[in-house]
């Protein structure tokens, strides 16, 4: 395909997208009726969102301190044998 | 983090070194105990979340649905302040284990028979329900008080089980502390979950 060619099919898949816009009816919590069905919609997505990436901050920290606790109880262990 | 992990220290002398056995961050029991309730805790709030919405888009904004039971709201908390002192003693349990491990059977075993006696009155109230004419085909309201409900009782079941062979094997000696820690793990889940279950199921 020549570069003139290409620029005009470019040309024309811009102009579309530009020219058309369209609302997206895929959101299940924006158009569901009643504000109690729309607002529980939201709650719960953002509930299951942000609950697994809680638990996985959460364990990590956890692990981390007690790695490091272990760490330092392991170093002190050895300076009192060194010594 | 595994018991297996060792270090190898550089010696200068070039004599082979002697690994040191690190001792593990985490038993691999409470690890895996820990991993197995992620992914029970996405399960419940599968279930809370779509109790939410149901609820939230139930007609007129009545629940629970008109013609349906209501739910034992003040029976229930006395069950729920069961498990949850049972939970408390559970940890008690394990602070006489590590002090002396003999000394943790009372609190253990009372543990368990409290967990029990909730197990027991969820009983007694799923019966006086079923008598009341809410089924899991009555509603929506009765499909999810029974699917949550139940399937923290499967649980309750099964942790009291872990509980009683925790039990059996601290009367024998046999007990040791990964393993306490591991089975009371899991019955923290069961005790913690079940006021979050309570607020959005009961009330």
């Amino acid at each position: 395909m020549s570069a003139v060619r290409l620029l005009a099919v470019g040309l024309v898949v811009a102009v579309g997208v530009l020219a058309l816009p369209d609302a997206a009816h895929a959101c299940a919590m924006c158009f569901s009726g009643p504000e109690e069905s729309r607002r529980a919609f939201f709650v719960t997505a953002a509930f299951l969102t942000l609950l697994p990436l809680g638990m996985v901050a959460g364990a990590t920290a956890w692990l981390r301190g007690k790695a490091r606790a272990a760490e330092a109880s392991q170093d002190s262990e050895q300076a009192d044998s060194a010594s | 983090m595994s018991a297996n992990s060792v270090a190898y220290p550089v010696e200068p002398q070039g004599r082979s070194p002697e690994p040191v056995r690190r001792k593990p961050v985490v038993a691999s029991g409470v690890l895996g105990m820990l991993v197995f309730i992620f992914t029970e805790i996405m399960f419940f709030a599968g279930l809370i979340s779509a109790h939410t919405i149901v609820r939230a888009q139930n007609a007129g904004g009545m629940w629970p649905p008109y013609g349906q039971p209501r739910l034992p709201v003040e029976e229930t908390a006395v069950n729920t302040a069961a498990l949850l002192v049972s939970g408390i003693v559970l940890f008690l349990s394990w602070l006489a284990f590590r002090r002396e491990p003999a000394s943790a059977r009372i609190p253990l075993l009372l543990s368990i028979v409290l967990g029990a006696f909730f197990v027991y009155a969820q009983g007694l109230e799923w019966v006086a329900l079923l008598r009341e004419g809410l089924t899991l085909q009555s509603s929506n309201y009765g499909g999810f008080f029974y699917l949550i409900v139940g399937t923290h009782a499967l649980h309750a079941v099964g942790a009291i089980i872990a509980l009683g062979w925790a039990w059996h094997r601290l009367t024998q000696g046999r007990l040791t502390s990964s393993q306490l820690a591991t089975v009371a793990a899991f019955w923290y889940f069961v005790v913690l979950v079940w006021p979050v279950l309570y607020v959005q199921v009961y009330l």
